[in-house]
């Protein structure tokens, strides 16, 4: 399989579970995906590699493919909740300085 | 009157909004947790060399584990994004730790250089939710911080 190819097929069904679930936190968690499918692209040479030396069945390297999937999934998971804490940590400081304001102008 | 009406209404909303981005606070137990089949999970898929009904009772304990912190996990409240995250890693279907122990137990034995590989994928899926809860840890450390340092 052409590895820019996988490459693009995983980017794509990226984008469609972020957009299902997670749509509010694209823009945040783009430069880190970018940064983890160069990291899967250096696993699928070595493990195409394996595969055409023996070391790998096809089956191994089918699981394998899904498997990094799934991980770019479980990634995906892990940058919206990092992106909500920080979201939650600026809401935290910004209820602050709503309730600062409040008790300086009202009471 | 008018005023402080208009100031409340706007603090109401604002809390009201703040319901969607709640997260449940670091958790010492469910870190722990994720650690410890971490570790349990990369020493057992060592053994696949061998058959696995050698180790049927090993994998039967660690698939229990799993399914108490599932279960944990998921009682939470605000907790979603963890939950999801151990619901990929337990799931038979998927080809994380679940699905390795499944397919170990359908090949029987799984060769060395596959078995590498494969804690390499399992290595990086439970780190991603050990950050996630230490991170919590790191936010609820920040709160604190600036709590401190404006009153």
């Amino acid at each position: 399989m052409d590895i820019e190819e996988l490459i693009k097929l995983l980017k794509e069904e990226l984008l469609v579970v972020l957009g299902e679930s997670y749509g509010e936190y694209k823009k945040e968690t783009k430069a880190d995906i970018e940064a983890f499918l160069t990291l899967s692209k250096v696993k699928l040479e070595r493990w195409t590699n394996l595969l055409q030396s023996g070391e790998l069945t096809v089956e191994d390297y089918e699981w394998l493919l899904v498997s990094q999937k799934d991980l770019l999934i479980l990634n995906a998971l892990h940058q919206a909740g990092v992106s909500k804490l920080r979201l939650g940590h600026l809401k935290n400081k910004i209820i602050k300085t709503i309730v600062n304001t409040v008790i300086t102008v009202v009471i | 009157m008018l005023r402080s009406s208009l100031y409340i209404a706007v603090l109401t909303l604002f809390l009201m909004s703040c319901e969607s981005i709640k997260t449940a606070v670091f958790d010492q137990y469910a870190y722990q947790e994720a650690i410890s089949i971490k570790v349990e999970s990369l020493n057992l898929m060592d053994e696949a060399v061998a058959s696995y009904s050698e180790h049927e009772d090993d994998v039967q304990t660690l698939l229990l584990d799993l399914q108490k912190i599932l279960e944990y996990e998921k009682n939470k409240p605000n907790n979603e994004v963890s939950f999801a995250m151990w619901q990929v890693v337990t799931d038979k279907e998927r080809n994380l730790l679940a699905g390795f122990l499944e397919r170990w137990k359908v090949d029987s034995q799984l060769s060395n250089v596959f078995i590498g590989e494969a804690k390499g994928q399992v290595t990086q899926a439970l780190d991603l939710i050990i950050k996630y809860e230490a991170n919590k840890n790191k936010t609820n450390e920040t709160n604190i911080l600036n709590f401190l340092s404006t009153n």
